[in-house]
C-alpha cells in the first residue's frame, strides 16, 4: 500500500510534546481552559446572576459546574486558567476568590508503573465528552505512547473513564463495571456532567454526580474537556503529571 | 412521547409518502414528506398518547419507560435460537444503549435496540426556562449535533415568538452546521476504518477529524459549538479579516480530505467489505421514513436543505448526492459527496458573506399562537423541532431527530446479516443513543 505510507509521510509527526512541553493554543480551545476572574470576586456582582449553572457565587467559582458556556466573559472573567486543572478532590475544584488552589497529584496507580488500562463508560452523556476521550488515540494525542491503553472488557481495567450524568438507568450497570475491575483502580470522572450534572443538574430522574454512585478519585472539569486535561487527568493518577524535562 | 418516525397513508393523497410523526401527551404531530410533489406539510391531529394505527407497528413504550426497544418487532424462534445481549456498556458502541441480537450462532435473525438507559429527561427540564437558557441543554442534548439541533431549536423558538434574526446570524448558523457536518461524515469514515482495520487510514481519518475540530475551535471558540449561535457565546472569528484565513484552512482540509478520500478508494479490500452490507431498499427507506444519506443511499432526492430552503441555502449552489444501493457503501459515499458540497457551501459562503449583515430575516409563520417549527438536516438526516414559548419562557418542546427515523433501517439492514457485519453496517447509519435517549 504505498499511497498510505506517502500520505502518512507527508503528514509527518503530529504528535503533541505534550507533557514533555507546555500544551500548545491550538490544542487547547478557548472553551478548553477554566474561568477566572479579572479582579477580586466581590466586585464582580453582575456575574453570580449571568452565570447558568450557578458556578460563580462571590466567594468563589465552582470549576466542577462550570460548562464553559462563556457567559461570564463580558463581565470581569477571562477563560484563561490552567487546562490542567483536574484534581483528585471534589472540593479542590471550587476555587476560593476564583483562583486556582494547590494542584493534587495522587498517583493513586503509580504501583502499576508505566502503563495503565483504561475503560470508558458512558452514563448519560452527550457523546462530546465520549468522543474527547477517543481522540486520546488520534495521532495527536497518541496516548499509547505515554503507556495510555484502551480495553474492551472493565475485567482488564485500570482506570475507569465516566462520561455523562448518571442517570437512574445506568446506576446499576456502572456499579457493576466498577465492581468488576481488579484493584488497584482509579475512577476518573470526565465533564461537568458527572462532577455535578452540568447543566441538567436538578432534574428529576438523574443521580447529582458520580460521586453518588462509586468512589471517584479525580475530577476533570469542563463541558467537555479538551484532549489535554483528560490526558493530563489519566497521567496524574499514574504519579505522572510532572513529567521532569527531557524524561517520559 | 417522543416516538419514531412511522409511516401511514396520507389522508387526502391516498399516495405513499414518507411521514414523520411524534406525539405529545394531548395530540399527535406529523410532518409529511409528500415525494410525488416535492413538498412538506405538518399535521396535528388530538389525541391520546399514541393513536392505535402507530402502534401496531411499533413497540410503544409504556407511560414512564426504562429502556424500551426500537425498530420493528417480530417474534424469531426456533431450534437453538437464543438472545445475545451487547451492552449497555462496551467499548464497541462507545455510548450506553444495548443490542438483543436474536441468533442462533453466526447469522443475526433479528437485531432489537433499547433505548432509554441514557434519557437524561431534557425536555421535560426546559419548561420555564428562557429560550437561551433551554438552547443550553438542547446543545448538549448530542454533542456532535450541537449545531443542527441548536439552530432548529432556535428557528422554531423564533418563529413562535415571531421574532427576526440578522442575515448574519442566519448565515453563521449554516456555517457552523456544514462545518460540523463534514467532521461528522469525516468521523463515520474513521468509524469504519477502525471496523475493516485499516489502521494507516484510521489514523489519517482520525488526524483530519482533529483538524476540523480545530478548526472549528478557531472559528466557533468551541469544538461542538455549544453557545457559537448564541448571545453571550464564546468570541467567533467570522469577521472579513478572518475570512481568508479561514479559507485557506479549508482549502488545505479539502486537500487532505481529498488525499485521503482516494488512498481508501485504492483499497479494494475496504470497498468490498463494505459493499451490499446492510443493503435496504428503497421502498423500505420510504415505507419506514428513512432520513438524511440512509434515505438518499437508496435513491431518494431529499434534502432539508433544498426543500424548506431558508437564508442562506436560497441563495447558494448545493449539488444533492444520491447513490442507488441502499448499502453501507452506499451511505458512506453519499457521505463523502456531501463533504465536498459542504466544503463547497462554505466557500461560497466566505466569498459571498452578505454586506447586510444587519437586516432582519423574517421568522418562519408560527403554525400555532406561540407555537413553531423547524426543520434542518442534521449530519444524519431530517432533524424537526416543535416549540412552544409562552411570555418568553419555553413551555413545551418535542423533537424527532434523525436517530429516531433511521432506527428501523438498521433493524431491517441487519436481518440475516452476520455478527461481523455489526460495526460496517452501525457506523455507517450515524445513529446517536444520545439523539433518542435525550
Ligand atoms: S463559563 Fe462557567 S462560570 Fe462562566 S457563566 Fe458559563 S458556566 Fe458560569
Ligand atoms: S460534560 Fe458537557 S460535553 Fe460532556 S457529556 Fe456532559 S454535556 Fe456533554
Amino acid at each position: 500500500m504505498p499511497s498510505w505510507l506517502q500520505m502518512a509521510w507527508e503528514r509527518g509527526i503530529l504528535t503533541t510534546r505534550y507533557p514533555r512541553e507546555g500544551a500548545r493554543a491550538e490544542e487547547v480551545p478557548v472553551t478548553g481552559r477554566p474561568p477566572v476572574p479579572v479582579s477580586a470576586l466581590d466586585h464582580l456582582t453582575e456575574a453570580p446572576a449571568r452565570c447558568p449553572t450557578g458556578a460563580i457565587t462571590l466567594e468563589a467559582v465552582d470549576q466542577g459546574k462550570c460548562v464553559r458556556c462563556a457567559r461570564c466573559l463580558g463581565v470581569g472573567f477571562t477563560l484563561s486558567g490552567p487546562v490542567e486543572s483536574s484534581e483528585g478532590r471534589r472540593a479542590d475544584l471550587v476555587w476560593a476568590g476564583g483562583l486556582p488552589g494547590a494542584q493534587t497529584n495522587d498517583g493513586l496507580l503509580a504501583e502499576l508503573g508505566r502503563s495503565v488500562h483504561v475503560f470508558m463508560v458512558d452514563v448519560g452523556s452527550c457523546m462530546a465528552c465520549n468522543l474527547e476521550v477517543l481522540a486520546l488515540s488520534n495521532p495527536y494525542y497518541d496516548s499509547q505512547r505515554l503507556g495510555i491503553f484502551f480495553t474492551n472488557s472493565p475485567r482488564h481495567a485500570d482506570v475507569l473513564v465516566v462520561v455523562g450524568v448518571p442517570t437512574d438507568e445506568m446506576v446499576e450497570p456502572v456499579r457493576r463495571a466498577y465492581e468488576a475491575m481488579p484493584a488497584p483502580k482509579a475512577v476518573i470522572a470526565v465533564g461537568a456532567c458527572p462532577i455535578s450534572g452540568g447543566v441538567f443538574a436538578g432534574t428529576g430522574g438523574l443521580k447529582p454526580s458520580l460521586e453518588a454512585v462509586i468512589p471517584v478519585d479525580r475530577f476533570v472539569p469542563g463541558c467537555p474537556p479538551p484532549p489535554i486535561a483528560i490526558l493530563h487527568a489519566i497521567l496524574a493518577t499514574m504519579g505522572r503529571s510532572r513529567t521532569p524535562p527531557g524524561g517520559r | 412521547m417522543i416516538g419514531p418516525a412511522v409511516h401511514v397513508r396520507s389522508p387526502e393523497s391516498g399516495e405513499s409518502n414518507r411521514v414523520l410523526a411524534y406525539w405529545a401527551p394531548d395530540e399527535t404531530v406529523a410532518v409529511w414528506n409528500n415525494l410525488s410533489k416535492g413538498i412538506t406539510e405538518v399535521e396535528r391531529a388530538p389525541g391520546g398518547p399514541c393513536p392505535p394505527h402507530l402502534r401496531k407497528a411499533w413497540a410503544v413504550p409504556p407511560a414512564e419507560p426504562r429502556a424500551r426497544c426500537v425498530g420493528p418487532l417480530e417474534q424469531v424462534d426456533g431450534y437453538g435460537v437464543f438472545t445475545f445481549p451487547y451492552g449497555p456498556i462496551s467499548m464497541g458502541v462507545p455510548e450506553a444503549g444495548r443490542f438483543d441480537v436474536r441468533t442462533y450462532g453466526e447469522r443475526v435473525l433479528d437485531i432489537r435496540p433499547q433505548v432509554g438507559f441514557k434519557s437524561r429527561r431534557i425536555l421535560g427540564s426546559l419548561s420555564g426556562l428562557s429560550v437561551p437558557d433551554a438552547a443550553l441543554r438542547i446543545e448538549r442534548l448530542a454533542g456532535p449535533f450541537a449545531a443542527a439541533h441548536a439552530a432548529a431549536f432556535l428557528a422554531a423558538a423564533e418563529s413562535a415568538e415571531g421574532r427576526s434574526i440578522a442575515v448574519r446570524d442566519a448565515w453563521t448558523r449554516a456555517a457552523g452546521q456544514e462545518l460540523q457536518r463534514i467532521y461528522n461524515h469525516v468521523h463515520v469514515l474513521a468509524r469504519i476504518a477502525e471496523a475493516a482495520s485499516q489502521n494507516v487510514g484510521l489514523a489519517q481519518a482520525h488526524a483530519l477529524a482533529e483538524d476540523l475540530l480545530r478548526l472549528t475551535a478557531a472559528t466557533f471558540g468551541h469544538r461542538w459549538l455549544f453557545g457559537a449561535f448564541l448571545p453571550g457565546g464564546p468570541p467567533s472569528h467570522l469577521a472579513p479579516a478572518d475570512r481568508g484565513p479561514l479559507r485557506q484552512s479549508l482549502d488545505l482540509l479539502t486537500q487532505r480530505f481529498e488525499r485521503l478520500w482516494a488512498t481508501f478508494q485504492d483499497s479494494r479490500t475496504f470497498l468490498d467489505r463494505i459493499q451490499t452490507t446492510c443493503a435496504i431498499s428503497r421502498d423500505d427507506a420510504v415505507l419506514w421514513g428513512a432520513v438524511g444519506p440512509t434515505l438518499r443511499a437508496t435513491g431518494v432526492a431529499w434534502d432539508d436543505r433544498l426543500r424548506t430552503p431558508v437564508p442562506p441555502y436560497n441563495d447558494l449552489f448545493l449539488p444533492l448526492a444520491t447513490e442507488p444501493t441502499g448499502d453501507s457503501l452506499g451511505r458512506l459515499l453519499v457521505r463523502v459527496l456531501e463533504v465536498r458540497s459542504s466544503f463547497l457551501l462554505l466557500e461560497q459562503m466566505l466569498e459571498r458573506w452578505p454586506r447586510n449583515e444587519e437586516e432582519p430575516v423574517a421568522p418562519a409563520a408560527a403554525i400555532a399562537p406561540g407555537r413553531g417549527i423547524a426543520r434542518v438536516e442534521s449530519p444524519s438526516g431530517d432533524l424537526v423541532y416543535d416549540v412552544t414559548v409562552t411570555d418568553g419562557r419555553v413551555t413545551r418542546v418535542s423533537t424527532r431527530t434523525a436517530s429516531d427515523a433511521n432506527w428501523p433501517l438498521f433493524t431491517l439492514g441487519m436481518r440475516d446479516a452476520v455478527f461481523t457485519d455489526f460495526h460496517f453496517a452501525w457506523e455507517s447509519f450515524g445513529i446517536l443513543f444520545a439523539e433518542t435517549d435525550r
